[in-house]
C-alpha cells in the first residue's frame, strides 16, 4: 500500500490549475481522416525524429492526394499490432516484422528498395579491437538492436549459430533497440561487438555521426531479404496501388530529399514469396 | 574503472537540456497528451471507484467478492495494463488512458473502501436507526467522516498517476513517456533531459495542487473538463471490438514451454532481487538523506537543499531512472536495483524526515540537558526514537518494489519483467499471459506477506 507524501507547502498554488486549464486548446488534434502511414523505429521514435522525415510526408500526401500522418510507435510489436487493429493503413517493416504481420493479419508486401532484396548485416567493433572474425567473439559482450530486428538480430544471431557460436552461451549480449544505438554503444566500447543494419552504418559514417576509423566492420553476412512497405489487408486495390506507384515513381536526384530519408536510391515491387528463406530462419529460432 | 569512466562520459551527454524554443514547442503536444491522460485516468477512476467503495463501505450484499476484485485488479502492474491496451486498442493515448483508468480505478476502489470500512461506525449506526437509505447513510455519513482522508489519498492518487502516465507512455500510450523512450533510444540524450524536467515540474505542481485541493476540495473539479476533453480529443484510433476481443482470447489459455516453465523460479527469484537490493540502497541512502532534511536535526539552511534533491529523486518514476541506469550502467538487474534505489531514497527520504521531526521532543530535551554534542543526540535520541516508523516505512516500500522490479525488468533490467516484455515483443501472448499471471502472485504474494509481518509485529499503521 503506497503512502501518501505530503506536499510541500510553497510555490503558486492557483497558477497550476491555470497553466493546466490553458493546456485544453493545444491538445485539439486534426480529424481522424488522415492515411496514417507507420515506421517501425528502427532509428529512434521521437517528436524529432517524425519532423525530420516531413519531406517524405509531404511527398506521400501529394502523390496520393490525401492527408498523411506519419507514425513512429515505439517498438517494433506495436508497429506490427497497429497494422492488426487498423490504427495503422500502411507501414514500413523490416524483414521479420514483415513475416510476422503476414502470419498474424495477412499484411500485402508492396515496394521494398532495390537493395533490399540483397540486404547485408554488418558485424561492428572498436577500430582496435582484437576480434577479426566471428569466432572471435566467444566471451565478448556483445550488442544487437531491437529483438524484433531483422539485420539488428535475427539474421546476426543465426550466422553466428551457422559458424559455431552460440550466443546464449558464448556472449554476454544486450538488446539496444535501434540501430544508431548499436554503433554508439560500440562506437564508446560500451559492448565490445555489434550487429547492425549496412544502410544505416554507411548513412551515419557518411554523416560523421560515427567515426570510420574508430568503428570497424569485421564481419558482413550473406545477403538477406529485408525492409519493405505493406498495407492492411483490408485496403482496396486502387489504395495500395497509389501507394505503390508513389514510391515506385521516386528518380534520383530529383526526389534526393526524400530518398535520402528513406536511405534508398530507387523502389521495386516486393512479393511475399521473397520471404521464404528468412520464415524459415525465424522459425527455426522460435521468433515467428 | 572503465565502466565508471563511461558511464561519466554517457552522464555528461545528458547535459545541457535542449531548451530551445522549437523543442519546447514540439513537446507541448506531448505534455499536454500526458496531462490529459492522467485527468482522464483520475476522472474514471473517481466515477467508477467511488461507487463501488460506497458499496463496500455499506457493506451491501457480496462487499466481500469486489474487494477480492479490487484487490486482484490492483496487483496487475501499470505497465502490464499498458502493454495489454496498446495491443487491443492501439497505439496512442487512448491506450494510456484505458491503462490508467483500470489501474486507478482499482487503487481508489480498494483505498477509498478501505478507508470507508475503517469509518467509525457510531454515528453510522445512528443515521441507520433513523431508518435512512444506504445512498444517504454514504452521503451523510461515510463520505463527510473519511473526507480529509479521501482527499489525501485522492490527491496523492493524482500525482502518481501523473507519474504513471509516463510509464504507460513507454510502450506506445502517447505523451512524454513515448517521448522520453524515443529520445533516450534514439540517444537523443539533452532532449530526454528536458523531458525529465518538465515531468519533474509536473509532478511537483500536481503536488502542490494536491496541497492546494486539500484546503479547496472544490479545486478537484477542475480535473473533470480536462479529462473528459482529454478523452474526446484522443478517443482510440480504431477500435474494434471483434479484433480486440479475438486478440485477447488469443492470450489464452496461459503457456509455458518446459523450458520456459524451468526457468520460470531463477526469474522470479531475480526479481526479488531487485527489489530486495533497491529497497536496501534506498534505505542506505535515505537515512543520511533524511537527517539532512530534518530540520530538528540540521540548519534549515541545509535541510532546504536536501529537500530539493529529495523532490527530484521522487518526482521521476523508477522506469525513467531505469532507463537512464541502463543507459549508464548497461542492462541488468545492478541498473534495476539502482533505479529502485534511487526512486525509493526519495521517496523514505521524505518520511523518514517527517519522522525524526515527529519524535516526541522529552527524552532529546532530557539528552540536551546532560550536555550531550549534536551528534550523541542525534544517535542516540531522536534516531532510536524514530526506528519503528522508519521500519514500517521501508517495509511497505519494499512491498510497492517488488511490482515496481517488474516494472523496470521491462526496460531491460532483467527478471521477470523482462521475459514478460520480450513475450510480448515476439507475440507469444501465451507466453506473456503466464508471465503476467506469474508477476500477479508475486505482487499478491508480497502484499499479503507483507501484511502478515506488520501484523505479528503489531505495526497497526494505517496503511493510506
Amino acid at each position: 500500500m503506497p503512502l501518501p507524501i505530503i506536499s510541500r507547502r510553497r510555490l503558486l498554488h492557483g497558477s497550476s490549475a491555470m497553466l493546466v486549464g490553458s493546456m485544453l486548446p493545444a491538445a485539439v488534434r486534426a480529424a481522424g481522416t488522415a492515411i496514417r502511414v507507420g515506421m517501425i523505429p528502427d532509428a529512434g521514435a521521437t517528436q524529432i525524429s517524425v519532423d525530420e522525415k516531413r519531406p517524405l510526408q509531404e511527398y506521400l500526401a501529394s502523390k496520393i492526394g490525401h492527408d498523411v500522418d506519419l507514425v513512429i510507435p515505439t517498438n517494433y510489436n506495436a508497429t506490427v499490432e497497429a497494422l492488426g487493429n487498423g490504427s495503422l493503413d500502411f507501414a514500413y517493416l523490416g524483414g521479420l516484422t514483415y513475416v510476422q504481420a503476414h502470419a498474424r493479419y495477412g499484411v500485402i508486401p508492396l515496394v521494398q528498395r532495390a537493395g533490399d532484396q540483397r540486404f547485408h548485416s554488418l558485424f561492428i567493433t572498436q577500430g582496435d579491437s582484437a576480434i577479426h572474425a566471428l569466432t572471435d567473439l566467444r566471451g565478448k559482450s556483445f550488442a544487437f538492436g531491437d529483438t524484433n530486428s531483422t539485420s539488428g538480430h535475427l539474421m546476426p544471431y543465426y550466422y553466428m549459430q551457422e559458424s559455431g557460436i552460440d550466443p546464449e552461451r558464448d556472449l554476454k549480449y544486450r538488446f539496444t533497440g535501434n540501430h544508431p544505438a548499436t554503433a554508439k554503444a560500440v562506437g564508446a566500447g560500451i559492448v565490445d561487438a555489434g550487429a547492425i543494419d549496412e544502410s544505416v552504418f554507411h548513412a551515419m559514417v557518411d554523416a560523421k555521426q560515427i567515426d570510420g576509423s574508430k568503428v570497424r566492420v569485421f564481419y558482413t553476412t550473406p545477403p538477406f531479404v529485408d525492409y519493405v512497405w505493406v498495407a492492411r489487408k483490408e485496403l482496396d486495390t486502387k489504395q495500395r496501388q497509389s501507394l505503390a506507384q508513389a514510391f515506385l515513381a521516386l528518380k534520383d536526384p530529383r526526389d534526393k530529399t526524400v530518398l535520402d530519408i528513406l536511405r534508398g536510391k530507387e523502389f521495386l515491387r516486393a512479393d511475399d514469396a521473397e520471404y521464404d528463406t528468412l520464415r524459415g530462419v525465424a522459425r527455426k529460432l522460435g521468433m515467428l | 574503472m572503465h565502466a565508471l569512466i563511461i558511464a561519466w562520459h554517457t552522464l555528461l551527454a545528458f547535459f545541457p537540456p535542449d531548451l530551445s524554443p522549437s523543442y519546447l514547442r514540439y513537446v507541448w503536444l506531448p505534455v499536454t497528451q500526458t496531462v490529459g491522460m492522467a485527468s482522464a485516468g483520475m476522472v474514471v477512476a473517481l466515477c467508477l471507484g467511488i461507487p463501488l467503495a460506497i458499496y463496500v463501505g455499506t457493506r451491501a450484499p457480496g462487499w466481500q467478492g469486489i474487494v477480492g476484485m479490487l484487490s486482484a485488479l490492483r496487483a496487475i502492474p501499470d505497465l502490464t495494463l499498458a502493454i495489454l491496451a496498446v495491443v487491443v486498442v492501439g497505439l496512442g493515448p487512448a491506450a494510456g488512458m484505458a491503462a490508467l483508468a483500470v489501474f486507478y480505478t482499482a487503487m481508489v476502489g480498494k483505498v477509498f473502501a478501505e478507508l470507508f470500512l475503517a469509518a467509525p461506525q457510531a454515528p453510522l449506526e445512528s443515521l441507520r436507526a433513523t431508518g435512512a437509505p444506504r445512498l444517504a447513510v454514504a452521503l451523510f455519513g461515510l463520505i463527510p467522516l473519511t473526507l480529509a482522508d479521501l482527499l489525501t489519498f485522492g490527491s496523492y492518487s493524482f500525482e502518481c498517476a501523473m507519474r504513471a502516465s509516463v510509464i504507460v507512455g513507454a510502450v506506445g500510450g502517447g505523451g512524454i513517456g513515448t517521448e522520453l523512450v524515443g529520445a533516450v533510444n534514439g540517444l537523443d540524450y539533452p532532449r530526454a533531459t528536458t523531458l525529465i524536467v518538465i515531468l519533474a515540474l509536473l509532478v511537483t505542481s500536481v503536488d502542490t495542487l494536491g496541497w492546494f485541493m486539500r484546503k479547496h476540495p472544490r479545486i478537484a473539479l477542475v480535473l473533470f473538463p480536462m479529462g473528459v476533453a482529454t478523452m474526446l480529443l484522443n478517443p482510440p484510433q480504431v477500435f474494434v471490438l471483434r479484433h480486440a476481443l479475438a486478440t485477447f482470447a488469443g492470450m489464452f489459455p496461459p503457456l509455458l514451454s518446459t523450458k520456459a516453465l524451468a526457468a520460470l523460479p531463477a526469474l522470479l527469484w531475480e526479481t526479488l532481487e531487485i527489489a530486495v537490493g533497491g529497497t536496501a540502497l534506498a534505505l542506505l541512502l535515505a537515512i543520511p538523506l533524511a537527517l539532512g532534511a530534518a530540520r530538528n536535526v540540521v540548519h534549515t539552511a541545509i535541510t532546504a537543499v536536501v529537500r530539493r534533491v529529495l523532490d527530484v529523486s521522487r518526482a521521476v518514476p523508477e522506469i525513467v531512472w531505469g532507463l537512464i541506469l541502463v543507459v549508464m550502467a548497461g542492462i541488468g538487474p545492478l541498473a534495476g536495483a539502482l533505479a529502485l534505489g534511487i526512486h525509493s531514497a526519495g521517496v523514505l527520504g521524505k518520511l523518514f524526515a517527517e519522522a525524526f521531526e515527529n519524535v516526541d521532543t522529552a527524552p532529546v530535551r532530557a539528552l540536551e540537558a546532560t550536555g550531550a554534542g549534536r551528534l550523541p543526540i542525534v544517535a542516540f535520541g531522536i534516531f532510536p526514537l524514530a526506528i519503528g516508523p522508519i521500519a514500517v516505512h521501508t517495509m511497505f516500500r519494499l512491498e510497492w518494489n517488488v511490482r515496481a522490479a517488474t516494472v523496470v525488468g521491462m526496460i531491460g533490467a532483467g527478471g521477470i519483467g523482462e521475459a514478460l516484455y520480450n513475450a510480448q515483443q515476439h507475440m507469444h501472448y501465451q507466453q506473456m499471459m503466464a508471465y503476467i499471471a506469474a508477476t500477479w502472485l508475486l505482487v499478491i504474494l508480497a502484499d499479503v506477506a507483507g501484511e502478515r509481518v506488520r501484523r505479528r509485529l503489531g505495526w497497526n499503521y494505517v496503511a493510506t
